[in-house]
């Protein structure tokens, strides 16, 4: 991508607002499912991840989120016989989300949408000084 | 109207082009939620660009800014396409143009007077 446009870094600063938008997003479905020992499907229900992804191929550009995966790793299972989801010992399959991983990922989210705010302020501020000379 | 190449003419058909806009964003903006609205955007440049003729001369009242669905943003599951931050972006943008638009007006207005001052 050349630098050729004066509207780019807008949209790039909106691509990055757009994707941790998108990611918060998923944090906060993790977060509410944090306890759901069925998902319809006789599974816990399996954390979400965002994969990003730059939309030009040599970096210059904004970002997008590629796909979004499900995290593979194993259920953590605890004792709870009464449980109507407990198998034949008594445990039941939790999801496999840590509540305090979650919320260092939304703090981080937060960190970089406010960082993709701030550089569209700048940039506007900057654009505003150039317009200063036509005074 | 004829053709003219006029800075003032081009800046006032700018200006317009950029109101409207700015009506067609908040509009977007007011239907964030609205079931299966998709959002409208202006098209102007293209058709001021494509009315220009050789000698940088166009026939501004040829150019009538034009309302259009893009359909090109992610739709959600309402059936809605808004999307918060890409209208905010649209409205930075528009704003920029139309200060720049403002300000070059202004400084071609104030060297008519400084002509007309001349003694």
């Amino acid at each position: 991508m050349e630098i050729n446009n004066t509207f780019d870094p807008i949209d790039i600063a909106i691509s990055g607002l757009h994707a941790q938008g998108k990611n918060i997003h998923m944090i906060s479905s993790n977060v509410a499912n944090a306890q759901v020992t069925d998902n319809g499907k006789g599974e816990p229900y399996r954390r979400v991840e965002a994969v990003f992804k730059s939309t030009e191929d040599d970096g210059l550009g904004g970002v997008t989120i590629d796909k979004i995966v499900t995290d593979s790793s194993e259920f953590p299972m605890i004792l709870k016989p009464g449980h109507p989801d407990a198998d034949a010992n008594g445990y039941v399959a939790m999801p496999n989300i840590d509540l305090p991983i979650e919320m260092m990922n939304l703090t981080i989210a937060t960190r970089v949408y406010q960082a993709n705010v701030a550089v569209l302020k700048r940039y506007q501020k900057m654009i505003e000084v150039a317009l200063e000379l036509l005074k | 109207m004829s053709k003219t190449n006029n800075i003032i003419d081009f800046l006032d058909a700018g200006i317009k082009a950029e109101s409207f806009r700015q009506k067609t964003i908040a509009n977007n903006i007011a239907n964030l939620e609205t079931p299966d609205y998709r959002r409208y955007d202006v098209k102007f440049e293209e058709l001021l660009a494509q009315a220009i003729d050789r000698s940088g001369k166009a026939d501004l009242s040829e150019v009538k800014s034009e309302l259009y669905q893009p359909k090109t943003t992610e739709v959600k599951g309402n059936g809605n396409d808004v999307n918060l931050e890409s209208e905010v972006g649209q409205m930075v943008k528009n704003t920029i143009r139309h200060k720049m638009f403002i300000r070059l007006l202004s400084k071609k207005y104030r060297q008519l007077i400084e002509a007309i001052n001349v003694k």
